[in-house]
């Protein structure tokens, strides 16, 4: 994830002077931020529109029971950490993606199985990470692995709809909400902290939370964001 | 010597100079109504001097009535057709410019499904949500070289990615500087799944139609645009479908026409309200071709330049229609004027050779053509059958006179009664043996007749001398065929017979008289008559001696034969003898009977 330079010295100078400034054990003891993540509105999922008749494939099934886990709620302005690897696994299913977010450290690896009865194509044009993993057909399992944080759109060049969001953490402190948009960010550093709630549509949301020693803080995100004089 | 002219051909001058003439004054007073001068009408007609003339002062006033009215009606037509022509043209614009949206729509649409178009989008949205909007410029070159390429797949003008927030990502096509990325588009429907619009830029007004960029939701992350420029070649196009005048209006401002400036500013001033209206000072029949958004595409004609066509074709028309007639005319007038002449040049033809001929006896045929020709044909007929009838009468009177003085004069002498006539019939049994014509027939028939009737400036004593002539007698006798060329040139009808009554008397040998000619100097008819004289004198009895035998006669004649008479005679005579003696007398009736002239 690319951060300014100067809030990137910034904000670990500001927790140097917070831990000097208290010099309690307690205090530098991290905790959880635990919160909950609710879709404003109803959001319908539609194939765009054709004048063409619509193809031979069965028409793709909506989207996931909920729109919470597409979500990514992470902490914002975190100091980068070594982070353990992870492999997760991007199904593509029914012409979509499933999950269709996925958050990851980096170094991780990416699985993209293809599970239909055609050909896919796995492929980004994103800064963060830009590849091309070609067409493979059902059965078949190709991976990437990402090196850089940031965010990296994922598409299928033979189905131009199908389209799928990969964040790549530098640190720990992100998750992505369940079926009930429940998440929990453990360890978050004491102090006051950036929590963000990123939808990949609805946009996003930051809430500002002042952590303290063992004691879990709540973080509530409302998405889309109420508009208010735009 | 110059010959007075045909009589074709003076009624062909004469047919011609009045349909030239008449042809010539009511082209030029067309030409001056065509041009409106009235000046040259006045100048035209007053040049024309039969102008002065009652009759023609009409026919130019019905031929003016006719072209004003010619004229009135074909602008009338004209405004009709050319208002129906830009009605039907409309018509089958919209017809097709339907359709041709409606595929235009389809394929945007279809375009919208490029993935990378898509997945490069999304990406800008996404990425730039994070980071500011400043894009990829990898990511921008990416979405430019596909819009190029779709652009040249569809002969766009623009092929452009819009964002959600109307400003261009990307556009490719040959006009895609007009729409730099980062330009704003002012487009309020983007977010409609398809669109159609016109919008004015900048760099000009384009007609665009777009399709939603959507991913699997409803939610679209911008929009593909296919931009045609509503420019000069657009209007060019355009004008060549409908065959007329194209004027785009935007926004009340002309963006493009294929008519004068003053005409298109008038009429985006305007509007196209009515069918037909005033422009520049000049009628114009308008038609709404095409509106969408702040665009107006008009066409329209110009009423006046049709109708001046329309005129002009028609003038064209009937200048052919008149030289045609003119034509026409000139090959009637021929013909009337040879069937005129024909027979009358048949009639004459005919007259040269009767006269030619010296015979009056053929008729000349009726010609069949007309009535006075004939009658003319049967008076001359009539005229001529008289003539030749008062002729033969005249010339059986000459020759019936003629015969009795030859008669006369034998019977001076009775030893020489019938000498003539034995003579004549002789020298006629003799040419034919000579193989000699009937015209040359006739001449020795009379010329025998004749050939001693200067006898009668003979004294009886002379004449009948019973014994020898003195050679002042001699003499004397010697003189009658002089006497009788002297008598016989008073009368010009027997000018043929001359030579035979002048020379009968020469001889082959050069020593006959009058003149002594010799051989072939002599003529052919005097010799046969010599011939003939010496045989029936040698044959009849005289005073101082009896009639000798024919055999005798004939032993005589061989026997001078060459010398002192001609030897082809000699033996042609001896080949008629058989005959004279056989044959009667050929009779004065006979000899009466034949017509010559």
């Amino acid at each position: 994830m690319v951060i300014p330079h100067a809030v990137r010295r910034l904000v670990p100078a500001l927790a140097a002077l917070a831990w000097m400034a208290t010099a309690s054990p307690v205090a530098q003891q991290p905790a959880a931020v635990v919160g909950q993540v609710d879709i404003g509105i109803p959001i319908t999922t539609r194939r765009p529109s054709t004048p063409y008749p619509t193809r031979a494939v069965p028409s793709p099934a909506l989207a996931p029971a909920s729109e919470r886990r597409h979500v990514v709620v992470y902490l914002r302005e975190a100091r980068p950490q070594p982070v353990a690897p992870m492999r997760v696994s991007m199904l593509q299913q029914n012409e979509h993606f499933i999950p269709r977010v996925a958050a990851v450290t980096v170094g991780s690896e990416v699985d993209f199985p293809n599970d239909d009865p055609i050909y896919h194509n796995v492929f980004s044009l994103s800064r963060a990470k830009n590849f091309n993993l070609g067409r493979y057909p059902r059965g078949a399992t190709r991976s990437v692995r990402f090196d850089r944080p940031g965010i990296v759109k994922v598409f299928c060049d033979i189905h131009s709809h199908m389209s799928a969001t990969v964040m790549v953490f530098d640190h720990p402190w992100f998750d992505v909400p369940d079926e009930d948009g429940r998440f929990e960010l453990t360890g978050v550093p004491p102090g006051d902290q950036e929590i963000t709630a990123w939808h990949e549509r609805l946009g996003d949301t930051t809430a500002l939370v002042h952590v303290q020693t063992g004691r879990p803080v709540t973080a509530d995100f409302v998405l889309p964001v109420p508009e208010e004089g735009r | 010597m110059s010959q007075p002219p045909r009589l074709v051909v003076r009624t062909l001058a004469v047919t011609f100079v009045t349909l030239t003439r008449q042809t010539l004054f009511f082209s030029g007073a067309l030409r001056a109504l065509v041009s409106r001068s009235w000046q040259r009408w006045t100048e035209v007609t007053a040049r024309h001097v039969v102008f002065r003339q009652c009759r023609t002062v009409t026919v130019a006033i019905i031929l003016s009535v006719v072209f004003v009215v010619l004229t009135l009606d074909a602008r009338d037509r004209v405004r009709a057709a050319e208002t129906e022509k830009l009605r039907v043209a409309a018509q089958v614009f919209t017809m097709v410019e339907t359709r041709r949206q409606q595929d235009q729509v389809a394929a945007i649409a279809t375009l919208a499904e490029n993935p990378t178009l898509k997945a490069a989008l999304d990406t800008y949205v996404t990425e730039s949500r994070l980071l500011g909007p400043r894009p990829d410029p990898q990511l921008r070159n990416t979405v430019a070289r596909e819009a190029e390429r779709l652009a040249a797949l569809t002969a766009a003008d623009v092929l452009a990615v819009i964002d959600t927030q109307g400003q261009v990502f990307a556009s490719g096509g040959p006009l895609r500087d007009r729409w730099a990325p980062g330009q704003r588009i002012p487009l309020s429907i983007i977010t409609e799944p398809t669109f159609q619009d016109v919008v004015a830029l900048p760099g000009g007004a384009f007609r665009v139609s777009g399709a939603a960029l959507a991913l699997n939701d409803d939610r679209p992350i911008g929009a593909l645009v296919e931009a045609v420029s509503l420019d000069a070649n657009y209007a060019q196009e355009l004008s060549n479908f409908s065959s007329a005048g194209v004027v785009i209006v935007v926004n009340d401002t002309v963006v493009a026409r294929t008519v004068s400036e003053v005409v298109a500013r008038d009429l985006a001033e305007a509007g196209a309200t009515e069918a037909v209206r005033m422009l520049n000072g000049e009628e114009y029949a308008i038609g709404a071709l095409f509106s969408l958004g702040p665009a107006r595409i008009y066409t329209l004609s110009s009423i006046d330049a049709a109708a001046r066509a329309a005129t002009r074709d028609a003038m064209m028309a009937l200048g052919t229609i008149a030289f045609g007639a003119f034509v026409l005319a000139a090959l009637g007038s021929f013909w009337l004027a040879r069937t005129l002449t024909d027979p009358i040049d048949r009639l004459a033809g005919e007259m040269e050779v009767m006269t030619a001929a010296h015979d009056l006896r053929p008729t000349l045929r009726p010609t069949g053509t007309s009535r006075e020709l004939d009658a003319l044909t049967d008076a001359f007929n009539e005229l001529m059958r008289g003539l030749v009838a008062a002729e033969a009468e005249s010339r059986a009177a000459y020759l019936g006179a003629i015969r009795a003085l030859a008669a006369a004069l034998d019977a001076r002498d009775p030893y020489t009664a019938g000498h003539s006539e034995r003579v004549s019939a002789l020298s006629v049994l003799m040419g034919r043996q000579l193989e000699i014509g009937d015209s040359e027939l006739d001449v020795l028939r009379l010329g025998g007749l004749l050939h001693d009737i200067g006898k009668i400036g003979l004294s009886d004593e002379v004449l009948r001398k019973p014994g020898a002539l003195t050679s002042e007698e001699f003499e004397q006798i010697k003189r009658h065929p002089a006497l009788e060329a002297r008598i016989l040139r008073q009368v010009p009808f027997l000018a043929p017979h001359l030579p035979i009554v002048e020379l009968h008397h020469e001889r082959p040998d050069g020593r006959g008289y009058p003149f002594g000619l010799r051989g072939e100097d002599i003529p052919w008819p005097a010799r046969i008559v010599h011939v003939a004289d010496a045989f029936d004198a040698m044959t009849s009895a005289r005073a101082y001696r009896p009639a000798r035998a024919p055999a005798e006669a004939v032993a005589e004649l061989r026997r001078y034969s060459g010398t002192q008479f001609d030897s082809a005679c000699v033996e042609a005579l001896l080949t008629a003898l058989p005959l004279a003696t056989t044959a009667p007398e050929p009779a004065l009736q006979e000899l009466l009977g034949r017509q010559l002239v």
